[in-house]
């Protein structure tokens, strides 16, 4: 028995220690907004948090989060900035890869609320979106800015 | 994707060719629309309008955009509207294509008058309902915002639906002027977005169903191979393993959950026959295709008399181009849900073609077509390559072999190892200038594979060979278009923009070395052959102007412009490229893009983000993307070695969209065709370089320097 805290929440879960958090999270707690890509951590379509880190949970171990907190896009207030901009500058297009965006956005406002472009840039280009979302995520992230009073 | 060309028209009635699983046959469009609202629509008591789209949500817009024309003639508020997923069944095909698909950029074209009519009777009808309710005669009333008013009576839509659909329904009610839009036209929030952000939008990879187990499939190494045997004994001992079995494509292992399906491939043996291209490598496949330019092909369109002119020329201009495999890289790679029972069937997929998938489900369970729900989720990236069901077909093998609900889940690696590819190709331009450096013949050949013919729809000229190019918007009283078919066993298919992806590429960048040939200026020479052409012409002169072109410096930056006619609209793109020599790497730093879709435009933003998104797609593909082979299957089975653009070398990107008259163009896929000529056109106005192969990767840059 496997316990992990996910969105706050304490889960114990009888599993091999070697499956994947993403698919504990999606299969066996039943959050399906973290989403499979490529299984090698290349794309961040599975981006959760581990504590404060952005974590490719496909290519983790259930046994690497053992008694940790982890926060999925589920987990990520509705009314947060990040979740208000994406919405008010209509970024998703497919929205396969957005709650990947949106958590590693979230991330990285959290850690560094004052990111300059450029930094936003660098840490967002870890992320694919084969729809070319890319111009409104960029957008959105600098408008979350604005809400939050950061003047960069 | 399909175009209006798949259409015959025959003794003046509307005549359509539909796929069918003995191969294509001729059906009869329905001519006159009766639509029942009851199909499309229900307005919930507590005043929810809840339609039932045709049309796959893949993140084009379209739902956001279909769902206006009905709020719009309704009038009601938008905010009240939700949207579902029509079931796959005859009811729901979309007239124009005389079946339920989405692709070739129509849904938007085809669903306007349709479905504005929808709005428009069901608003005649509550009208009419609340006339003889509240016996106050219909001038009397009005219907705004989801009430219907007058008289000192007031009640919802909700309230009056009920009532309503038991009238008679009304036909050909009359429409808004357009000066009376209230959303059509205007940039109101996508109505998918929210869910999208939050994490609840359910794709095809998320269904789950009670009693539910999952299954990958171990396909060939290489294309061609057939299964010859297998050994699943230790694959079966894997924990949390159900059973392993050999299905149509392979072998097919199914488990409680994904992981314990996938564990199951590290143990289990296969065999498979010898690929019949097991020779095949990267190498060994330009050779074939460029080969292939030696033989004759069909001719897809002859004017004047090429050959003639072109001997006797003074200037000639000759190239040879070669183009890749590529992939759709859907980020949700291809999964579905399927519950087959004795007598019954359902699905989820993410499908971009529901009549296709019914009739194959129907096919593999033996089922009749009402007994078959298929039931479309959002889907994860579609690009043309979930039009195919194949993957729809091992899920309903597997669920019936297994007698319970299963998900089949694709890998990266399956997925690229499925195939369905935009084909390869070879294609040869020669052309030639008169004194004055005007463009006198061309003669194109290409060497591609039938990616119709991969679809069930054979013709002697495959029509998403030429597109674009047989019919150039271009004037050229000589013009040669020439057809050779490939045929080899890496199965292809249409990539977004499908036979323009490639022949913009081509002719675009020919057309630039013509201009370099003869002196000219490559906008001031497209603008002459484009003389006949008005609403091509007015795309490539905003182009120029609002990009600055011929306007000196851009801070050490190069320009390239290139101009596609597809899919009914008019796209120009001018590109600003910067070249580093000592690395051969390309950065664009802008693109200006201008299209024409013709005099309406139903949601301005979503034609920005189609275009936006269209050009990354394609300078993606330009920049980096082609399916690396050896021995006969594809080895780039990831993004590491089928990297994708990032945000870091996504350009600045301006759209520009100009009104011509005419009939409505398409917007999901005529953004994409532009952007690698007006890349590789800035590498020739600035360095001399003629780009003849993709993608323009820096080593590949580098030797041309």
């Amino acid at each position: 028995m496997t316990e992990i805290y996910i969105n706050g929440k304490l889960y114990k879960v009888s599993l091999p220690e070697d499956t994947p958090l993403l698919w504990v999270i999606r299969e066996h707690i039943g959050l399906t907004g973290t989403k499979f890509g490529c299984g090698k951590g290349i794309c961040g379509a599975c981006t959760v948090l581990l504590e404060e880190e952005p974590t490719r949970s496909c290519i983790t171990p259930l046994k690497a989060v053992k008694g940790r907190r982890i926060t999925t896009i589920e987990g990520i207030p509705a009314d947060h900035p990040v979740k208000r901009a994406w919405v008010e500058l209509n970024v998703p297009q497919c929205g396969y890869c957005q709650p990947g965006q949106i958590v590693e956005a979230y991330a990285l406002l959290k850690k560094n609320p004052r990111a300059s472009r450029e930094e936003i840039v660098k840490t967002m280009s870890s992320h694919l979106c084969r729809c070319g979302t890319y111009p409104r995520i960029l957008r959105a992230i600098l408008r979350a800015q604005g809400m939050m009073g950061v003047k960069t | 994707m399909i175009d209006r060309r798949d259409f015959i028209k025959l003794t003046g009635l509307s005549l359509a060719l539909v796929l069918t699983e003995g191969g294509f046959k001729i059906i009869k469009a329905t001519q006159e629309e009766i639509i029942n609202p009851v199909l499309w629509a229900n307005i919930t008591k507590d005043n929810h309008l809840v339609l039932l789209i045709n049309k796959s949500e893949m993140g084009q817009g379209v739902w956001t955009g279909l769902a206006m024309l009905v709020a719009d003639e309704l009038d009601f508020p938008w905010e009240r509207v939700r949207v579902r997923s029509a079931p796959a069944g005859p009811q729901y095909i979309d007239r124009k294509l005389s079946m339920q698909l989405t692709g070739g950029s129509t849904s938007v074209r085809n669903m306007y008058d349709f479905l504005r009519q929808l709005g428009a009777t069901m608003r005649e009808m509550l009208i009419n309902y609340a006339s003889e309710e509240w016996k106050v005669p219909r001038e009397k009333l009005k219907a705004q915002e989801g009430y219907v008013f007058g008289d000192g009576k007031r009640a919802s839509y909700g309230e009056l639906w009920e009532g309503a659909v038991k009238l008679p329904i009304l036909h050909k009610v009359k429409l808004k002027e357009p000066s009376k839009f209230k959303y059509i036209g205007k940039n109101i929030p996508r109505i998918d977005a929210r869910e999208k952000v939050d994490g609840s939008a359910i794709f095809g990879i998320d269904v789950r169903l009670k009693d539910m187990v999952y299954a990958v499939v171990e396909r060939p190494p290489a294309f061609g191979c057939k299964l010859k045997g297998f050994d699943p004994s230790r694959a079966k001992q894997v924990e949390g393993a159900i059973d392993v079995f050999a299905i149509s494509t392979g072998v097919a292992l199914c488990g409680k959950d994904f992981y314990s399906a996938q564990k199951g491939r590290e143990s289990l043996k296969v065999e498979w026959t010898e690929s019949p291209i097991k020779d095949f490598n990267d190498q060994k496949l330009a050779r074939y295709y460029l080969n292939a330019l030696n033989r004759a092909g069909a001719v897809a369109r002859h004017n004047g008399n090429p050959e003639d002119v072109i001997s006797k020329a003074k200037v000639k201009v000759e190239s040879v181009y070669l183009l890749p495999y590529l992939y759709h890289a859907t980020m949700e790679p291809m999964a579905c849900v399927a519950d087959v029972r004795k007598d019954r069937c359902v699905v989820y997929a993410p499908i971009q073609s529901q009549t296709w998938a019914l009739k194959t489900v129907s096919r593999i369970t033996g089922l009749d077509e009402k007994d078959v729900e298929i039931y479309t989720t959002y889907l994860g990236g579609g690009f043309g390559r979930k039009a195919n069901v194949e993957f729809v077909r091992e899920a309903v093998e597997i669920s019936k072999k297994l007698g319970r609900p299963v998900k089949l889940i694709y890998t990266r690696e399956d997925d690229v190892k499925s195939g369905w590819y935009r084909p390869m190709n070879a294609t040869k331009f020669v052309g030639a200038l008169d004194e004055k450096g005007r463009v006198v013949a061309i003669h194109h050949k290409i060497a591609v594979p039938a990616v119709f013919k991969w679809a069930g729809m054979f013709s002697k000229i495959d029509r998403a060979a030429v597109e674009g190019i047989e019919n150039m918007p271009y004037s050229v009283p000589n013009l040669r278009v020439e057809f050779v078919r490939i045929d080899l066993p890496i199965p292809v298919w249409f990539w977004r923009s499908v036979g323009s992806s490639h022949n913009a590429f081509t002719l675009e960048t020919f057309i630039n070395r013509l201009a370099k040939a003869g002196g000219r200026d490559p906008v001031e020479l497209r603008l002459e052959l484009l003389s006949k052409n008005p609403r091509a012409r007015r795309v490539v002169e905003v182009c120029a102007e609002k990009s600055g072109w011929g306007k000196g410096s851009h801070r050490g930056r190069d320009m390239g412009l290139a101009y596609h006619f597809s899919f009914g609209s008019h796209v120009a793109q001018c590109a600003e490229v910067s070249l580093d020599k000592k690395t051969g790497k390309i950065r664009v730093h802008k693109v200006v893009c201008v299209i024409d879709l013709g005099p309406t435009v139903v949601h301005p933003d979503l034609v920005v983000s189609q275009m936006e998104s269209a050009i990354v797609m394609g300078l993606s593909a330009s920049l980096k993307e082609r399916v690396s082979f050896s021995e006969g299957g594809p080895q780039s089975l990831n993004f590491d070695t089928y990297p994708l653009l990032t945000m870091e070398e996504t350009p600045e990107i301006e759209v520009h969209i100009v009104k011509g008259q005419g009939p409505m163009g398409g917007v999901g896929e005529p953004g994409l065709p532009p952007i690698a000529p007006a890349v590789a056109n800035a590498l020739l106005w600035g360095y001399g370089i003629e780009v003849n192969q993709l993608p323009m990767t820096p080593d590949y840059v580098k030797t041309l320097l």
